[in-house]
């Protein structure tokens, strides 16, 4: 695919061409391309794992690409590290941002100085400050002389553009800047980014939000699994719709084409949440989960989903809401209490929430064993059958695991590991927050199959991903998550990649929501 | 990733055995034992190794506590100054009460000062450094203000029978280390608590995740601590029939040294109870050893120091050559 400029007349501030790269085995960039032009506001969009990010951090010198080419102002250039293109001129405005917290805002603004020798005028300082914050606007809106912790996510976001003007940035790219800004704080930021755009700079705006695609970007390139489909296109003769299905990357069919009857259900509910609260991520969520079914939550990655099962689970404070397991109301106010009402929960990040690593492996397996025995001794030896048995069943070789280091093995079999080790405890409801991150392909049919097991003998198994694919293929019922309310309840044959995409996006405007619901209803 | 199975060699068990830290460790103090031995004719007698075993006592207790706190990936800078209270407690106590009496009141007050830091510490999420360091601070005070500044010097000497009772021809504070040794091993490595502790300190968000008891067996290290802190200067009080409100100084510094020496690590998860006796065992033959080779106190402490940090880095070259 080449990238194409529409406009040949104006030369490209910025190329990355045919971008490739490979972490680990999958494929994060697979010929991906972007042009830039100064002075313009370039989108860059696609679904969940389109490698928006990885090019983002393939451009700002985070990861440096196994090929492709990079030309700036003509040249060809070539990235070591994020000094670099800083040095260039080009800057990313990130979510987690890389401020640092106990430094006043005008140390933050001029970091990259510090490094440099001869004596720091802290005048100076202030009054370049004051001048950047000018330039943006924003002259008197942030005290300089504060540390950035006691800064509100929004100010803080501010510190980091101008940041990056301090390094007189020409290209800079915003990933998800808007996640966590209230309405009137994305007003100001939009206004900033108008004023950087007059100015002659290349803006680069990466978001989730259609609605704010279309209100501030001039061109967009949609990305597709690691692929550029759809290259500087001009914004405004783009339809949401065309975009979603750009993005999705096949026609649209008509939401309401297919007949809404479910399949008569006459199981008893396993887990029942109605009316979840935990601020600040969650809102409403309300779901339930039969026994031997797997439901699906699906959303953008920032909507709450894990945030939910946390509060379920009694990781996370919760504000209101209640849980019934089975028909019993339940309070956890520690995992430890989820436990015994019967629940299990596999958390996202395996090594930071999973893994005990310097526990063996015959240990890591055993944890929530020890967690809800209840004798002095470890009571190790009243399950060496059933973990034989149900390693056998994994397909893990006891004889060379049990003595192992956890950190050894393959993140599938880590994954299956972490998942035997609540099966132990059989439990009633069993909740997997993005069960196949990090697992390669081929261990990944195996933990579906695995998952679809563990439904079959009657757990209600709950898994939340980003994948909508995988969602669609794994679960019976699909509940979407988007800012924090879970906004819909639907059997998965119902729907498809392009229906998700479409409830997942952050609903901003109801009715511009509702004008294309109708929008799409009529094609 | 899967390779194909095969049964547990001899070579690999003897390859896992040497890629154990203790078994280095070993290997560094029987090095020092046959050094020290050619350097002073005086040091392999059996009077000698039994003064390196008695020695060892007082420190070796300490280190056990400090083994369970720094397991969890805490450390408590309190055990010296505890010391030095329970002892003037101990003291005071045995002028009005019978002995036992007297021992329970001061472990009871070095398990309460271990309960209040441990609470501060898991409950509100303070950092284990100052809050012991606090501890250490009031600790010491309140030694000097309840003995009135001066060693309490009217113990009654059938305290010494503590420490001079030869039972099976082993002295009995020598085997009261290798009992409590042995409970303390038995305790990490076959009881749920230890192994709770191990988690925590390797991971305390998967241990909560699973289920377990974070927030108890993160309290109960300071607990113990503070216990055997007062455990150990009883013996201390025993040998020297006084109570000195200055008993313990630098105290705790000896114990981290010993329990780092075995190979924990200050991160948490990763450490032995056999590792912390090999670690107090070199730090007792290396001042051992000095002292009899007639070199000046002044210089021990350049010394034992020099000795850690070698100890340390050759530790930390070759785990990394073993890991590759």
């Amino acid at each position: 695919m080449k990238p194409d400029v529409p406009n040949k007349m104006i030369e490209a501030m910025f190329s990355a061409v045919g971008i490739f790269k490979t972490f680990d085995r999958t494929k994060a960039l697979a010929d991906a391309n972007l042009d830039l032009l100064g002075g313009e506001i370039h989108g860059l969009l696609g679904a969940n794992g389109a490698g928006k990010s990885t090019l983002s951090k393939v451009i700002s010198g985070h990861v440096i690409p196994d090929e492709g080419q990079l030309i700036y102002r003509g040249q060809p250039l070539v990235l070591r590290s994020t000094r670099d293109a800083l040095n260039n001129g080009i800057a990313i405005v990130m979510q987690e941002t890389s401020l640092v917290p106990d430094l006043t805002v005008a140390e933050n603004i001029f970091l990259p100085e510090l490094g440099q020798k001869g004596r720091l005028s802290y005048s100076s300082l202030y009054k370049r400050g004051e001048a950047l914050l000018a330039t943006l606007g924003q002259q008197g809106e942030l005290p300089l002389d504060i540390e950035v912790r006691r800064l509100s996510a929004a100010q803080r976001q501010l510190v980091e553009i101008a940041k990056a003007l301090g390094v007189q940035a020409k290209l800079i790219i915003f990933d998800e800047p808007t996640a966590s800004l209230s309405p009137s704080e994305v007003d100001r930021l939009f206004d900033i980014m108008t004023r950087l755009r007059d100015n002659g700079n290349a803006l680069v705006f990466v978001s989730h939000r259609l609605e704010e695609v279309f209100e501030i970007t001039d061109r967009v390139t949609v990305m597709r699994e690691g692929r550029t489909v759809l290259a500087s296109h001009p914004t405004d003769t783009l339809s949401q719709s065309e975009l979603i299905r750009t993005m999705v990357g096949h026609d649209l069919a008509s939401i309401y084409s297919r007949p809404h009857a479910l399949k008569a259900t006459s199981e008893p509910i396993a887990l029942d949440v109605k009316g979840l609260e935990a601020l600040p991520m969650v809102r409403s969520v309300s779901f339930s989960v039969q026994e031997g079914e797997i439901l699906g939550l699906g959303g953008l990655v920032g909507a709450g989903r894990s945030e939910a099962a946390e509060a379920i689970f009694g990781l996370r404070p919760r504000n209101a809401g209640t849980i019934s397991i089975s028909g019993k109301v339940v309070d956890p106010k520690k995992p430890a209490d989820a436990i015994k009402a019967g629940m299990g929960f596999v958390a996202e990040d395996r090594r930071t929430q999973n893994i005990v690593p310097h526990l063996s492996v015959k240990e890591n397996l055993l944890l929530a064993h020890l967690g809800a025995h209840k004798g002095f001794g470890l009571g190790y030896a009243s399950r060496d059958k059933q973990v034989a048995s149900l390693l056998e069943s994994l397909g893990l070789p006891a004889d060379r695991l049990l003595d192992a280091n956890m950190l050894n093995f393959s993140g599938g079999m880590q994954q299956k590991i972490i998942i035997a080790r609540w099966l132990l405890l059989e439990p009633r409801v069993l909740i997997l927050d993005e069960p196949t991150k990090g697992v390669d392909i081929g261990t990944r049919s195996s933990i579906y199959s695995l998952l679809r097991d563990i439904a079959a003998k009657g757990v209600a198994v709950v898994v939340i991903s980003s994948d909508f694919e995988e969602l669609l293929g794994l679960s019976d019922r699909i509940v979407v998550i988007s800012d924090g309310y879970s906004v819909a309840d639907l059997p998965s044959a119902l729907l498809d990649k392009e229906k998700l995409t479409l409830l997942a996006a952050p609903r901003t405007s109801m009715a511009r929501n509702t004008a294309m619901l109708t929008e799409l209803a009529k094609e | 990733m899967t390779q194909p199975s095969q049964p547990i060699s001899a070579d690999r068990a003897l390859l896992n055995i040497t890629r154990r830290l203790e078994f280095r460790m070993v290997l560094l103090a029987l090095i020092l034992a046959i050094a020290l031995s050619f350097l002073s004719p005086y040091f392999l007698t059996k009077n000698n190794l039994f003064n390196v075993l008695d020695q060892s006592v007082v420190i070796g207790i300490v280190a056990v506590g400090m083994t369970f706190v720094i397991l969890t990936g805490g450390i408590d800078l309190s055990v010296g100054s505890v010391a030095g209270l329970t002892g003037v407690i101990l003291g005071l106590a045995v002028q009005h009460f019978p002995l036992p009496i007297a021992i329970l009141f001061a472990v009871g007050g070095g398990a309460g000062v271990g309960l209040v830091s441990g609470f501060l510490i898991a409950y509100f999420g303070l950092a284990s450094f100052v809050v012991t360091l606090g501890m250490m601070a009031i600790g010491r005070s309140l030694a000097y203000i309840f003995s009135g500044q001066t060693a309490i010097s009217n113990i009654p000497s059938a305290m010494s029978s503590l420490v001079y009772t030869n039972i099976g021809g082993i002295p009995s504070n020598v085997l009261f280390l290798g009992v409590l040794y042995l409970l303390a091993w038995g305790y990490l490595t076959y009881t749920k608590g230890g192994r709770t502790i191990y988690a925590i300190g390797s991971n305390k968000e998967a241990a909560r995740a699973a289920g377990l008891n974070v927030f108890f067996y993160s309290v109960l290290p300071y607990v113990i601590s503070g216990a055997l802190a007062a455990v150990a200067i009883t013996f201390s009080i025993a040998q020297i029939l006084s109570a000195d409100p200055l008993a313990g100084n630098a105290m705790e510094l000896d114990a981290i040294a010993a329990v780092v020496i075995g190979g924990a690590s200050l991160f948490g998860g990763r450490g032995s109870i056999l590792g912390t006796l090999i670690g107090v065992l070199i730090m007792v033959m290396i001042r051992n050893g000095l002292n009899l080779m007639g070199i000046s106190p002044f210089w021990q402490g350049s010394a034992i120091g020099s000795i850690i940090i070698i100890a340390l880095l050759v530790e930390s070259i070759v785990s990394r050559r073993v890991a590759r």
